[in-house]
């Protein structure tokens, strides 16, 4: 068992707006963000919606999209926590990214096929660990620096490292988390897999048919829990574990058995000490995608039974946020012990069977839970698993 | 704390291929080969060498790669791929070559040209998830991406991991490859001048006690590993009177005194302004001493690849000299990475 | 469109979509399997299904409703080109 980890601090650039308010109320009122898609070309594709973050969030245009949620979303954080400079100095920074400043790149890219076209400053800033090296340098970051780029589990597993540096003692606080702006490669790829749902998400619903996409970010600040006791900070929750696991089955495809999924899971909860009977609310993964909602109910399964155990699936509401994705539904799972409230699944109407849980349809649930996780899988066959206990 | 062996290397460049044999015969041949051009592109022949016919219609160039560079790694350990088997890649450019060849698709045909097989290349962590299905690695999957210290970067986590005890055995380092697209948008944004070049490579990395339960030949030892962020603007260099605490820490978990370092590689790759930083940074941190400085540069050219020879290198030198050696590595942005690799 | 032309076609779609050998496309039968596992095939995965649809979609201007279940369509080429046909000959 490591030494626990306190969540002190939140930030979040969501769907629904910029900072954790915005973000809470969404969820707990069932809303919708997933909209007609404004930022990028549609014509031609089955599915033109997705879940964009609405103007307000501001920063330098300059800036790319993705590091502009990035920097609003750390500062959030950092100030909800209390973080001075000089703390700063030797914090660790983990930022889970995949597309990084690509939706810049490629407007770059789409106006280069057509005449050529010198490669602009903000070029400089497409790749994923961009988003690092932003925060970094703009909030005075000093301790080690990741970008860790795991497909649609990257913000999970930035939490699950950061946790890691700071139980280890390597760092004595963390600042980290995901972020994604929306890109034409990932809506074009997923479309072409015929993954995209052309009306919203209805995870969990018999009649789903694929995922919406979104975007945001979303980063916590993680300290040792003695230290964040010592210097009086609130402490939202703890990360008190987290698995993560590889499925080297299928570049896309999840082990039909969801056998690396359950894998995480166990390992999470063994590193939290925690017993499945102890855990009452799972923030699914929860795709919507017919294949990845059946897989994980029956990894859920194996591991805690049939039944008890509340699931709900925040992507219904945000869609899918890809790297932001697994950090923005730690804030939701977190937030759900906090507030003694379970964020609902909506759009969801006619259950699947094969799906054998309260999937919490349409309405948030007043319910008080001691542990809860948070489950993200992505292509690759990775999955992340972190659990969380009431502080 | 478990302590941390080096039981395996694998390399695949335009250079060298190959295990820790491979790895000798191109530092015994270094001196005579310095100041030769680095290798640029890898031949095709080489790659198809390596892979069937189901593997290179399935593996993007990258992958191929990497999984030649991990199935080297595993062959030269002696490994036997378990459960507990992860995999730490490091990244500067991830696979670009396959997400233009997407886009292009789309650019040229339409939603009819989007390919669904090189979709999921556009996302990075592909290499490791190929990767880990060819060694059948089912443990911790990590891809991180750094500006020109990913691989060691990667080596680094990796340590780290095995130091906990939160892997059995882990392959780290790193890939990258070339692309037109991607050296022209360089050029015009003023690259700092890195001898740019591509490849992938692996270490094996496991627990001291179980390397020598299970009979197998140990390279080094990784005593110590710390990466930090330095000051700095993005893509920029910082000032040049910082304290390296990368070094610092990383010799304080080796318990190894600064006049104790027997030899440093360096990841000078020919980026003046870099470079300049990273050699007074090594200085400041080592105070008077000045041991013998290596740079795999002139060989290898800068790739995310390089860094699991840089930690050969390094086991090589510390075996035969008997002291301690550093893998250091800064990136412009600040990001640093320190290794202290001691012989076995 | 000619049975023989729609077998050409496929295997084109081979080479150029699913980046299989020349040679090896040229093999390619009509009685050989295509789905990875069953004896004497030429190992298509679920993701190989998905290009080959994205491709037919495109070259034979039909529409592959992924909501019915294809697979004995994607049996061989055999079936794969009569459900083509089947397809380009309805209204």
């Amino acid at each position: 068992m490591t030494p626990p980890v306190a969540v002190t601090g939140l930030g979040v650039v969501s769907p629904f707006g910029a900072g954790v308010k915005a973000y809470w109320d969404g969820l707990a009122a069932g809303a919708c963000a997933i909209r007609p898609a404004t930022l990028i070309e549609t014509e031609g594709f089955r599915c033109r919606l997705a879940a964009e973050v609405p103007d307000g969030v501001g920063g330098s245009v300059r800036r790319s999209r993705a590091d502009r949620f990035a920097l609003a979303a750390a500062r959030e954080a950092l100030d909800d926590a209390g973080v001075g400079r000089r703390e700063r100095a030797e914090a660790a920074l983990v930022v889970g990214a995949v597309g990084g400043g690509m939706l810049e790149a490629e407007a770059w890219y789409w106006e280069r096929h057509r005449r050529p076209t010198r490669a602009p400053a903000v070029l400089r800033s497409t790749f994923p660990s961009s988003h690092a090296e932003a925060l970094g340098s703009v909030l005075g970051l000093g301790g080690p620096r990741e970008t860790c780029v795991a497909a649609c589990s990257s913000g999970a597993a930035a939490l699950a490292l950061a946790a890691d540096l700071v139980a280890d003692g390597v760092a004595p606080l963390a600042l980290a988390g995901g972020v994604d702006a929306l890109t034409r490669i990932c809506f074009m790829g997923f479309n072409a897999l015929k993954l995209l749902d052309p009306d919203p998400c209805r995870p969990f619903d018999r009649a789903r048919r694929g995922m919406s996409i979104g975007e945001g970010a979303a980063f916590l600040v993680l300290e040792r829990a003695d230290r964040a006791r010592a210097r009086g900070a609130r402490v939202w929750a703890e990360l008190a574990g987290a698995g993560m696991t590889t499925d080297a089955y299928h570049v896309t495809a999840p082990h039909p058995d969801g056998e690396g999924m359950s894998r995480a899971m166990r390992g999470a909860l063994d590193a939290a000490g925690v017993s499945p009977s102890a855990v009452g609310y799972a923030n699914a993964h929860g795709t919507a995608t017919p294949q990845n909602d059946r897989i994980e109910a029956r990894a859920i399964r194996a591991v805690f039974g049939e039944g008890r155990l509340l699931v709900s699936s925040s992507k219904s509401m945000i869609g899918h946020t890809m790297a932001a994705a697994g950090a923005l539904e730690a804030v939701a799972t977190v937030l759900a012990l906090v507030r003694e409230l379970i964020p609902p699944t909506v759009h969801l109407e006619a259950p699947d069977p094969d799906v054998a849980f309260d999937c919490v349809p349409c309405t948030a649930r007043e319910v008080a839970v001691e542990h809860a996780i948070s489950n993200s899988f992505g292509f690759g066959g990775q999955n992340v698993t972190l659990v969380f206990r009431r502080a | 704390m478990r302590r941390v062996a080096v039981t395996g290397v694998g390399v695949l460049t335009g250079a060298v291929a190959g295990g820790a044999d491979a790895v000798r015969g191109l530092l015994a041949e270094g001196a005579a080969r310095a100041g030769a051009r680095a290798p640029g592109e890898i031949p095709a022949s080489t790659l198809t060498a390596l892979f069937d016919d189901d593997d290179a219609r399935r593996l993007s160039r990258a992958c191929q790669l990497a999984v030649g560079a991990a199935r080297l790694a595993v062959g030269d350990a002696g490994l036997v791929p378990g459960a507990d088997l992860g995999v730490v890649v490091g990244t500067e450019f991830g696979d670009l070559r396959s997400t233009i060849e997407f886009v292009d698709g789309y650019l040229g045909r339409g939603p009819g040209g989007l390919s669904a097989l090189l979709f999921p290349n556009t996302v990075m962590n592909t290499m490791a998830a190929t990767t880990a299905i060819a060694v059948r690695a089912r443990g911790l999957s990590l891809t991180l991406n750094a500006p020109t210290v990913a691989g060691e970067l990667a080596v680094a986590r990796a340590a780290s991991a095995v130091r906990a005890g939160r892997v059995e055995a882990v392959l780290a380092g790193g890939v990258d490859q070339l692309d037109p697209v991607l050296l022209e948008a360089l050029a015009e944004l003023g690259d700092g001048g890195d001898a740019r070049s591509e490849g992938a490579g692996f270490v094996v990395l496991e627990p001291l006690e179980i390397a020598r339960a299970r009979g197998a030949r140990i390279l080094g030892e990784i005593v110590g590993s710390a990466w930090r962020a330095l000051a700095a603007r993005p893509h920029g260099v910082g000032r040049r009177a910082a304290r390296a605490s990368a070094i610092d820490a990383a010799l304080g978990q080796a318990r190894v005194a600064p006049a104790a370092v027997g030899s440093v590689q360096v990841s000078g790759a020919g980026d003046v302004a870099r470079d300049r930083w990273e050699r007074t940074l090594v200085e400041r941190a080592l105070g008077t001493h000045r041991p013998r400085v290596g740079m795999l540069a002139p060989l290898l050219g800068r790739h995310s690849g390089v860094a699991a020879v840089a930690v050969a290198a390094a086991a090589m030198d510390a075996t035969a000299s008997g002291a301690p050696a550093l893998v250091n590595a800064v990136a412009r942005g600040g990001t640093h990475v320190c290794l202290v690799v001691a012989g076995p | 469109m000619e049975p023989k032309e729609i077998l050409d076609e496929l295997r084109t779609i081979l080479v150029t979509r699913l980046k299989f050998d020349p040679r090896r496309a040229a093999d390619v039968v009509l009685e050989t399997p295509l789905p990875k596992g069953v004896e004497g095939s030429i190992g298509l995965d679920s993701l190989d299904f998905i290009e080959l649809s994205i491709a037919i979609e495109e070259r034979f201007g039909i529409a592959m409703d992924e909501a019915q279940d294809l697979a004995p369509h994607f049996a061989s080429l055999d079936t794969l080109c009569r459900y083509i046909a089947e397809r380009m000959a309805a209204p």
